[in-house]
């Protein structure tokens, strides 16, 4: 094959890529991406949501305005808090669930579907029977804590130290459905081999789970991680439906923050700036976790 | 957030408007009522607009753009709408509803993409603050001078609703704090009514005799809603509170007052109880399990159609015991979008709706509109004749000479309004002492404000 | 492996059934409780939603909750607005994502991965901070307010080709290699081998595409103001405010809300475990 008959072969190549990637690209990059560089820029600016003409310039100043913003501290601290609450009780729990399920249980279906129906409910909804459950007087919960002779029951979403525990119990039980089934499908494709060999030599419940299971779902395990760990600092929803950041400012989130700078003290350029911390400090636990994948899956 | 809910409140009397005789859609008698002042200004509107055509003199035909949250479940709004049009063959109305909880933050998203919406509604001053510091809305002095309105009829507002001197909106309604009380309540108790220039001692005193009962049959004294309102509204009366003002500490007393209330005499329901179930003020007031309540005027057009019990109002108590010489309270000021297509008919349709025609099927509906006359006090003392319980004095209490606006004009007004909610939570749910919580509230508005 | 188990010790057998279904029961019933909740509340008299101790069974029968509920707010009007942007989202998104996917998987040109990379980057960035710049340029293109804004808004998300890319790069090359020695056209190999193969990550992508959809409050709110176009969720935020206190009707709705996506789910269900395996465990 000649060389320009080569590069004529690898341009009709790319141009075939591209067509498989336009639908999608183009509408991706107008709508989603050039709105995305405009908000990178408006990280260093100053603007009011007025005229796009009373943007300035004002280089650093919204990065160093956090240091000052005590709400600012409140929120990063409440992100971390409910990132720490959501993201390892879920692992667990629904690793746990999955294994429960992968036994020859009858009913898989039904178990699977229960498990998974928090997720599918929308928020809007849920949030309304959260708040009657565990309402601090009326609530079946505490009414079930006091039957079995708690005294005074946590006041639940009207208490600052119990409101973000709450919202963290509410995010646990919405979401691990959906990981459950995801560790239900990494346990179903390990070999059951595994297990009677391990068996034939004398490994107990516990050796099994170390040296078999948890090996063979750490790819799984990481997935979740990830995308936990994406969706607990992105965390907005939850607040602006249940609690709005109250009591006081006891579930007042990152990106709950950000949204009443931009809304409510229209300071656009330091609601975009807080942005930009939220997205390294992701990108920062995303590689880091990748890191740790290749380092953790090349050992095995 | 007080707002919103208490806009939320709005609307399920807006609601229950909706079968009141007299408010329902087309049919109703006040809106044939003619006034002189609205009509006269119809010509004199023209000139104020510059380049823009008036279509309606050409005889063209024009459709007004208006932006404003639960219209479709709001009678009046299509009742006045409909005169309008009436009046008006030429100018059509498109009303544009949005969802009234997050009205305020989405205005503010609309008009940043310069939305041409000719009219915009606005829940209150902070809301429209932030729109006139970014030139959202068009400044009115030229046409309510060329209409030559006279702003007393305002009670004072359009001064209030001022930014650095320049006028942005006419009230459309206003709703000031009056107490509410169930006479029925204080028959049983044998305790006297109410009366205008209560101290807060005696209110506290008036709750704690008349709290009786216990479980779900217990009667609180009063009812204190989770709004930072339904504390500082007091002193906010009597002008020693300013919510933007620098020193927060004039609500000690105040929040004492209250707190001692909900913790020791227990003659209100617990504040954090009441936020976890968003329980709506209504319900506890319609099922008599509150003897007092304070809330905005918005409240009688509620009371006209659910309560079946003798109840009447009175002024807020205090601590120095002022009597009814000022009212408290909000607006809901209407303006000219600045991308609007139409301003002449836009300000015709603004002089329309808060004039006398707007103001008296409003009045009808229970509903205090920003324009005051004589007419519109007449169907409020009238109101005591539709139903058997209904006070027939409420004139005396939504026409004050002196109207203290709740929130001033001032383009962070939304930012320290939600300081002071978070702070309110904070001392309501007893997270924080009552100083410490106003020591915070100080600091941190004064920090938002920039003082 | 039970089974030798049970010849072995059948006491020990029977044993761990019954701690393994106990907390199987116990798990299914948090998981339902809320439910439970709202299902025995939107059937209730206003008066008994909070009745002390808890009535699972309503005292009186109010089934008339669920009548009123389409009276008061245009709930059929919303249904029917939320099954169409969710029908027209997830099948465009569905297409042009698997479309995409192919490419990042199976092709080679240059640029690849630093476009891939782009992509999922921006699955990080909260939407609550491009929204403004988003609405501005929306409004510019007249596609606010309409159907088609949030629709094109919708569609064309980097979660859909990362999710499908993950699947495909599972699938081996020597398929692809023997398809294109075959004759077939990329766009052939694409529909007639990976298309059919990756059912159950087109399964995964519909059902959380279906789920955002029909639960996506903020785009709607944002986007949509002529009342003729609303959504669900929209309606539910409304009745929440305007029946503040009656719960009983906003439980109702809630109810009827949740139907589409249950139904949807247990009819997915069996590619969707799947689906998800894949991703999962190479992502």
């Amino acid at each position: 094959m000649s060389e320009a008959k080569k590069g004529s072969y690898r341009r009709k190549k790319t141009l075939i890529a591209y067509s498989f990637i336009a639908p999608n690209f183009i509408g991706f990059f107008i709508l989603t991406f050039l709105p995305i560089i405009f908000s990178f820029v408006l990280s260093v600016c100053e603007w009011d949501a007025g005229n796009t003409s009373q943007i300035t310039f004002v280089g650093l100043d919204n990065f160093m305005r956090m240091a000052k913003d005590s709400t600012f501290k409140i929120s990063f601290k409440n992100t971390i808090y409910y990132t720490v609450g959501v993201v390892p009780a879920t692992l667990i729990l629904s690793l746990l669930l999955a294994m429960l399920m992968n036994c020859q249980i009858k009913g898989r279906t039904f178990f699977r579907s229960v498990v998974f129906f928090p997720y599918v409910a929308s928020l809007v909804a849920v949030g309304v029977v959260w708040n009657a459950l565990f309402h601090p007087d009326n609530g079946p919960v505490n009414q079930l804590l006091m039957a079995i002779g708690i005294q005074n029951p946590p006041r639940w979403a009207a208490d600052i130290k119990w409101a973000m525990p709450t919202l963290i119990l509410l995010s646990i039980w919405k979401n691990v459905g959906y990981y459950t089934v995801v560790y239900l499908a990494a346990l179903q494709g390990v070999p059951s081999e595994l297990y009677e060999a391990a068996k034939m030599d004398g490994a107990n419940g516990l050796q099994r789970f170390r040296y078999i299971t948890w090996p063979m779902v750490t790819p799984s395990t990481f997935f979740v991680a990830i995308m936990l760990t994406i969706y607990t600092f992105k965390v907005f929803d939850l607040m602006y439906i249940t609690t709005q950041g109250g009591p006081g400012r006891a579930t007042n989130v990152l990106v709950y923050h950000l949204y009443n700078q931009a809304f409510i003290s229209l300071k656009f350029g330091y609601a975009s700036a807080i942005a930009m911390v939220l997205f390294v400090i992701i990108l920062v636990i995303t590689l880091f976790q990748f890191q740790f994948e290749k380092k953790f899956t090349s050992y095995l | 957030m007080k707002k919103r809910r208490m806009w939320a409140g709005l609307m399920a009397g807006a609601m229950a408007v909706g079968s009141l005789a007299g408010c329902g859609g087309g049919g109703a008698s006040t809106t044939a009522a003619p006034t002189t002042a609205a009509s006269q200004t119809e010509t004199t509107a023209a000139a104020a607009g510059g380049d823009t055509t008036t279509a309606a003199a050409s005889g063209e035909q024009v459709t007004i753009k208006v932006s404003l949250w639960d219209y479709s479940n709001t009678d009046y709004y299509k009742t006045i709408f409909s005169a309008f049009e009436a009046k008006y063959p030429n100018i059509k109305v498109e009303a544009v509803e949005a969802s009234s909880a997050e009205y305020d933050d989405l205005i503010q998203v609309k008009m940043a993409s310069k939305e041409d919406f000719d009219v915009v509604f606005t829940k209150g001053t902070p809301a429209l603050s932030a729109l006139v510091a970014k030139g959202h809305v068009l400044e009115l002095d030229d046409y309510i001078a060329q209409s030559g309105i006279d702003e007393a009829v305002y009670s004072g507002l359009t001064q209030q609703m001022q930014l650095n001197g320049k006028t942005y909106a006419v009230p459309f309604r206003k709703d000031n704090n009056l107490l509410f009380y169930n006479k029925d309540l204080f028959d049983a108790a044998g305790v006297a009514y109410p009366e205008d220039g209560m101290t807060m001692d005696e209110f506290r005193e008036m709750a704690k005799t008349l709290t009786s009962g216990e479980g779900s049959s217990k009667v609180y004294g009063a009812h204190i809603h989770t709004w930072a309102s339904n504390v500082n509204q007091y002193a906010r009366r009597t002008e020693e509170y300013d919510p933007w003002g620098n020193d927060k500490s004039v609500l000690l007393p105040y929040y004492e007052t209250i707190l001692a209330m909900q913790n020791e005499d227990k003659s209100v329901m617990d504040y954090g109880s009441l936020k976890s179930s968003s329980t709506h003020y209504s319900g506890v007031f319609y099922n008599q399990q509150a003897a007092m309540m304070q809330m905005g005027t918005w409240f009688i057009n509620m009371m006209l159609e659910n309560a079946d019990f003798n109840w009447g109002v009175c002024s807020l108590p205090n601590m120095t015991g002022e009597g009814n010489t000022k009212a408290v309270g909000g607006v809901t000021p209407v303006s000219i979008g600045a991308y609007a297509k139409h301003p002449e008919e836009a300000w015709k349709f603004i002089e329309y709706v808060c004039g006398e025609e707007g103001a008296l099927v409003l009045a009808d509906c229970g509903i205090v509109p920003g324009y005051t006359s004589d007419k519109v006090n007449e169907i409020f003392d009238a109101l005591a004749d539709k139903k058997p319980g209904i006070p027939e004095n409420l004139s005396k209490y939504i026409d004050i000479d002196t109207y203290v606006i709740e929130q001033p004009m001032h383009p962070q007004g939304r930012e320290a309004d939600k300081i002071i909610t978070e702070e309110h939570d904070l001392i309501m749910t007893n997270s924080i002492s009552a100083a410490d919580g106003l020591q915070e509230m100080t600091e941190r508005v004064n920090e938002v404000l920039g003082q | 492996m039970y089974s030798s188990l049970k010849k072995k010790n059948p006491a020990l057998y029977y044993l761990s059934q019954v701690l393994l279904y106990g907390a199987l029961i116990l798990g299914a019933l948090i998981m339902l409780t809320p439910f439970a909740w709202m299902l025995s509340a939107s059937f209730k008299a206003q008066k008994d939603v909070f009745n002390f101790p808890i009535q699972w069974i309503p005292p009186e029968w109010h089934p008339e909750n669920y009548q009123r509920i389409w009276v008061q707010i245009p709930l059929i009007k919303y249904f029917l607005n939320t099954a169409k942007l969710t029908v027209i989202i997830t099948i465009i998104q569905l297409i042009t994502s698997s479309f995409a996917a192919y490419a990042f998987a199976k092709l080679e040109f240059k640029g690849r991965d630093q476009l891939f990379l782009l992509y999922v980057m921006t699955i990080a960035i909260p939407w609550q901070v491009y929204m403004v710049p988003q609405y501005i340029m929306m409004g510019k293109l007249h596609l606010t307010d309409s159907h088609l804004g949030l629709i094109l808004m919708h569609t064309f998300t980097a979660f859909g080709v990362f999710l499908i890319r993950q699947f495909y790069v599972g699938i081996p090359n020597e398929l692809i290699e023997a398809a294109r020695i075959d004759g077939l056209s990329e766009y052939g190999i694409w529909a007639r081998i990976m298309l059919p193969l990756s059912k159950p990550s087109i399964a995964t992508l519909c059902i959380t595409s279906f789920v955002n959809e029909w639960n996506d409050f903020m785009g709607p709110l944002i986007y949509l103001s002529t009342d003729s176009k609303k959504t669900l969720q929209l309606g539910l935020r409304l009745f929440n405010g305007q029946y503040s206190s009656e719960y009983q009707l906003i439980m109702a709705a809630s109810v009827v809300s949740l139907i589409p996506v249950f139904i949807m789910f247990i009819s997915l269900q069996k590619y969707f475990v799947e689906g998800i395996a894949t991703s999962g465990m190479k992502g």
